[in-house]
């Protein structure tokens, strides 16, 4: 460099106004560039969607669905999704007269028309035939095939009549009736009768369920609406989708009040003990390895036995409590190691230098530091304590019926999995959807606020 | 990245991808060599476990080359000591591996067992025993083995619950209180093969109550010998009836085979009964069934549908038991209240809880606690003598509970405990009562579920409001239920006492004139209904499907069930 010479110009301060430099792009902060980033990320958009939608699903959608979760309709049984049925108005039923039935000029007919509130056969006496099994077939009579369901047996030659009122749906039954010799064994002779079925429902059940505001308003053999469940019905006849919404509460208040809670105990402890460092950050941190070591489900019956928490009630409590105290450690760690490493850089060293003090420290370094970390392990641990709840409810540890939760309905729904499987699998997709949205979401949240990501773009 | 980045910045960074690169293709090997090694491991181990086992769980469900049947089982017999055994898994093991004096036959019929002849009289019975009855071991069956069963099973020391079946023998209350020695028990042995039996009160069915397992009989010396082992392996128990236990593996495989020294073995066509697998899993069941591994089968209401979809001939039976909610009536509980347990009444309908919420055939409403196969003086005591029905009134209920909140002074009837079992069918049904309950009279239900032996325990000390408890009859004749609500029965779990009750109980007990207890029994069904002592719910019954190779096998309410010593192979 070769020598120049100063001239007095050199040390005149800058006009006031001018521009020392010029910035070609606009200024942003942490927050704001990590939010850039996020919204380049379509995966964590679309998951973040996904959770505004839950938690309007559960927060608003009982009031536009205002279906009761508890109330059970015996009649409406495992309903599949978006079953429309219909129903003609009828009377109570009436015991029958067995005496005035007559004598059938079929070998087997109905006594009266058939109805899903009975179907009354009678038939003609068959020679021979001690006593009578009734049987009720969804199949067509086939011999060598099996007759269906067998419902009962008449106990004396005389007795040729049955009433079925056992479950009956609106479709096409075959009965058939067999002769019993005296040995109550089965004999040759057998008569089959096709008997189809007709929905009804009496006016006080039509009222009683709001499909009628009076009684008074339907006529005896008109057809109402029964009313739909857009995502059916379980084994109780209870509406899912209001069970849906009523579960998403207890998963939801576990899933993100835990996390939150414990969150917040770890980032407390961690932060304590990498600000310490030295001797009290030893013992501290093997307190945390002590509490990593103790089983969840043990302490999580103890604090229910401690609680005072007896069978039938709520188990949500002590689960919340179960995972706050046990949780924390693995944040606490983290932020600690954080700490340890912010606490060595040069800015730190710098602010100390500037006369900086403990709590200005803590607050305007190294937590601010910290947080895209802390975000991180919440939104992480907030589908975990989803599934903790679930996979808990699932083996009966949480709520108590009838409260519902997702874990509970899929542990109601499996028994059920083969004869109705949307009662299982609507609740397995929500918890399914759930953690998979959360997950992704701190998937895009740890690139967007990762600040060696910064630098790349 | 910026285009103008300087080139050392570019050098790193393809050298952070190159090792991400690389680092990635390593790892998947490593994750293909874990999943390759996994599926080896998997194989080799199935291979092994074939190798090792190959001995006992290959069997199909029916082996007519063998002459053998391949059964399930619920679970292990807890306890195959026949003066201990309470559960109906142990009874029906021991139904086929011992005979008392008498038995059922293949139509239900009380027939001679290990006695030819009896004798029974007001006071008293004499039971002769048969020459050909023979131990496994050989040796005779005599009347002193009866006389050491019957006095073992009375022994305070021995604890059995069923010590109350032998009640109706001389002293034998007496003995199991401690009042006397054991010795003091009213039956001896007059010679080898003669029984004498005296009784505390004349009792009109004692030969019905002498085929229960209970009043099977041990041999003194063996029962020493096996050193309070007695009944916990298959080497540790003396047989006499048609089966001997074989191969007894705890907790996974139990084996009968023919016992030759058998009396009547000529009336035996299996050779051997073996039950692989113990499993509650009704969905397990049905797999193996259709596997053809088992030849007998339970359906329950979820895989029912799938049966029917199969056409299998399917069969039913009410197995004879009764079904009910039991109200607690110490002093301290709110449903002592009559007027609660009227208004719980009216609102529900046993006939919505059967045909809708079970939906199984073979189940009944129930309405009384003498469930409808049990015999009157003539025909069937429920035909003789109908029991109470009442109408679902909601208003009426809704009335008589506002009444009783304000004879209490309460506004809010606190939550009510319901005691359950832990299986899929007793939350279901609890799950049903607590809306219900709900939906009519706004009260709060608990439901409390507990494994069989806790709920038994939780019963007895009365830590319940309600329960839903259920009763299987020991022996044919309406007292087996009938005695259920006499203050002093220990299974009297609410502790209902009615002296009213009580007085009719004596009555059906020492009466010896069919009349006379019959109308005991109606009074009691009456006064029970009036009281609403308890909630009749159902009366169980079971649907199954048998193996079509598979005769003889027989159903029973009352005995042990099922019953196999008489089934055959029969091939198409």
């Amino acid at each position: 460099m070769s020598e120049s010479t100063f001239s007095a110009d050199d040390f005149k301060p800058l006009p006031k106004g001018a521009a020392a430099e010029v910035i070609t792009r606009p200024s942003m902060s942490y927050w704001q560039d990590a939010w850039r980033r996020l919204k380049e990320n379509r995966r964590a958009i679309i998951s973040l969607w996904i959770i505004i939608g839950l938690l309007a699903f559960t927060l608003i959608g009982p009031y536009l669905w205002t279906v009761d979760h508890a109330k059970q309709n015996v009649d409406k049984i495992s309903e599949r999704p978006f079953t429309s049925t219909e129903a003609v108005l009828t009377t109570p039923l009436q015991p029958w007269d067995i005496g005035n039935r007559g004598t059938p000029s079929d070998p087997l007919a109905l006594a009266e028309p058939a109805t899903t509130q009975t179907a009354r056969l009678v038939w003609q006496a068959m020679p021979g035939a001690s006593a009578y099994r009734i049987y009720r077939n969804i199949f067509p009579y086939e011999p060598g095939a099996g007759l269906g369901l067998p419902l009962g047996e008449t106990l004396l030659p005389k007795d040729t009549y049955f009433e079925d009122r056992l479950d009956l749906q609106a479709k096409t039954y075959y009965y058939s009736v067999v002769g019993l010799d005296s040995q109550l064994r089965e004999t040759a002779q057998v008569v089959t009768l096709e008997v189809p079925v007709t929905r009804v429902i009496t006016l006080t059940e039509a009222t009683e369920r709001g499909l009628l505001s009076q009684a008074s308003d339907g006529k005896l053999g008109e057809k109402i609406h029964l009313g739909t469940h857009p995502f059916g019905t379980d084994y109780l006849g209870r509406d899912l989708l209001a069970r849906l919404m009523e579960g998403a509460r207890v998963s939801l208040f576990i899933g993100i009040v835990a996390p939150f809670l414990f969150v917040l105990v770890g980032v407390a402890y961690g932060s304590i003990a990498g600000f310490l460092g030295g001797a009290s950050d030893q013992v501290l941190m093997r307190f945390a390895d002590f509490v990593v070591a103790l089983p969840f489900l043990l302490f999580m019956i103890l604090f229910k036995i401690a609680f005072g928490i007896g069978p039938g009630e709520s188990g949500v409590m002590p689960m919340l409590l179960a995972l706050v105290l046990l949780s924390w450690p693995s944040t606490a760690r983290l932020v600690r190691g954080q700490i340890l490493q912010i606490r060595e850089e040069g800015y730190i060293n710098a602010a100390q230098l500037l006369g900086a003090n403990t709590s200005y420290l803590v607050l305007r370094h190294m937590i601010p530091n910290t947080l895209g970390v802390i975000l991180v392990t919440l939104t992480f641990a907030v589908p975990s304590a989803i599934f903790t709840e679930a996979f808990l409810s699932f083996i009966g540890m949480g709520v108590a019926p009838p409260t519902p939760s997702w874990g509970s309905m899929c542990n109601e729904g499996i028994k059920t999995m083969l004869t109705s499987p949307h009662e299982l699998i609507f609740p397995a997709l929500f918890i399914s959807v759930t953690v998979l949205a959360f997950n992704l979401l701190g998937d895009g949240l740890r690139d967007a606020l990762d600040s060696r990501m910064r630098s790349r773009e | 990245m910026t285009e103008n980045a300087p080139n050392t910045e570019l050098d790193v960074q393809s050298a952070q991808d190159d090792f991400n690169r690389s680092a990635g293709l390593k790892l998947l090997w490593y994750a293909l060599l874990a999943v390759i090694g996994l599926a080896l491991l998997m194989v080799l181990l199935s291979w092994g476990s074939k190798k090792l086992g190959a001995t006992s769980d290959s069997s199909p469900g029916i082996d007519a080359t063998n002459n053998t049947i391949s059964l399930i089982l619920s679970q292990e017999p807890p306890q195959l000591d026949s003066t201990l055994a309470t559960d109906m898994v142990s009874n029906m093991v021991l139904g086929h591996v011992m005979e008392g004096l008498l038995r059922y036959d293949e139509n239900n019929a009380l027939v001679p067992g290990i006695a030819e002849r009896w004798d029974i009289r007001e006071n008293g019975a004499t039971f002769w025993i048969r020459d050909s009855a023979r131990w496994s071991n050989g040796d005779p069956v005599t009347a002193a083995d009866f006389v050491f069963a019957w006095r073992k099973s009375v022994d305070p020391a021995n604890a059995s619950e069923y010590a109350f079946i032998l009640f109706p023998i001389k002293n034998a209350e007496a003995i199991n209180t401690g009042k006397l020695p054991k010795e003091e028990l009213g039956v001896r042995a007059t010679d080898e093969r003669t029984l004498e039996v005296t009784f505390e009160r004349p009792i009109a069915f004692f030969d019905k109550l002498v085929a229960f397992s209970t009043f099977s009989p041990v041999q003194e010396a063996f029962y020493n010998q096996a050193n309070g082992r007695y009944g916990a392996d298959a080497e540790t128990i003396l047989y006499n009836g048609p089966f001997s236990i074989s191969r007894w593996v705890h907790g996974a495989h139990l084996r009968l085979e023919k016992n030759p020294y058998y009396w009547d073995a000529d009336r035996i066509k299996l050779d051997v009964i073996d039950f692989p697998y113990f499993t509650t899993d009704t969905n397990a069941a049905l797999n193996l069934f259709k596997d053809g591994s088992i030849a007998y089968t339970g359906l329950n209401a979820e895989n029912l549908q799938d049966a029917l979809n199969r056409r299998w001939h399917l069969d039913r039976l009410q197995d004879g038991s009764v079904f009910f909610m039991e109200f607690n009536h110490r002093e301290d509980r709110i449903t002592r209240h009559r007027k609660l347990r009227k208004a719980m009444q009216l609102v529900f309908d046993p006939k919505e809880l059967v045909y809708k919420v079970i939906k199984l055939p073979g189940f009944l409403p129930g309405e009384s606690i003498f469930p409808v196969w049990l015999r009157g003086v003539d025909g069937y005591l429920r035909a003789e003598y109908p029991a109470p029905v009442w109408e679902v009134d909601i208003p009426r209920a809704q009335a008589l509970l506002a009444e009783f909140k304000q004879e209490m002074g309460i506004d809010k009837i606190p939550p009510l405990m319901l005691l359950t079992g832990d299986n899929p069918a007793s939350a279901k049904q609890s799950e049903y009562f607590q809306a219900l309950y709900k939906q009519t009279l706004d009260l709060d239900i608990r439901i409390d579920k507990q494994i069989f032996k806790q709920r038994l325990a939780k019963m007895t000390s009365g830590e319940f409001d309600l329960v839903m408890a259920g009763w299987g009859p020991d022996f044919d004749d309406p007292l087996t239920f009938g005695d259920l609500f006499s203050s002093w029965n220990l299974n009297n779990r609410g502790r209902y006492a009615n002296p009213e009750v009580d007085r009719w109980v004596r009555v059906a007990q020492e009466s010896l004139d069919a009349k006379t207890r019959m109308d005991a029994f109606g009074k009691i069904q009456d006064l029970l209904f009036e009281d609403v002592a308890l909630l009749p719910q159902y009366e169980r019954g079971v649907v199954f499907v048998t193996d079509p190779r598979l005769h003889g096998m027989v159903r029973r309410a009352v005995g042990p069930d099922p019953d196999f010593t008489n089934a055959y192979i029969v091939e198409p």
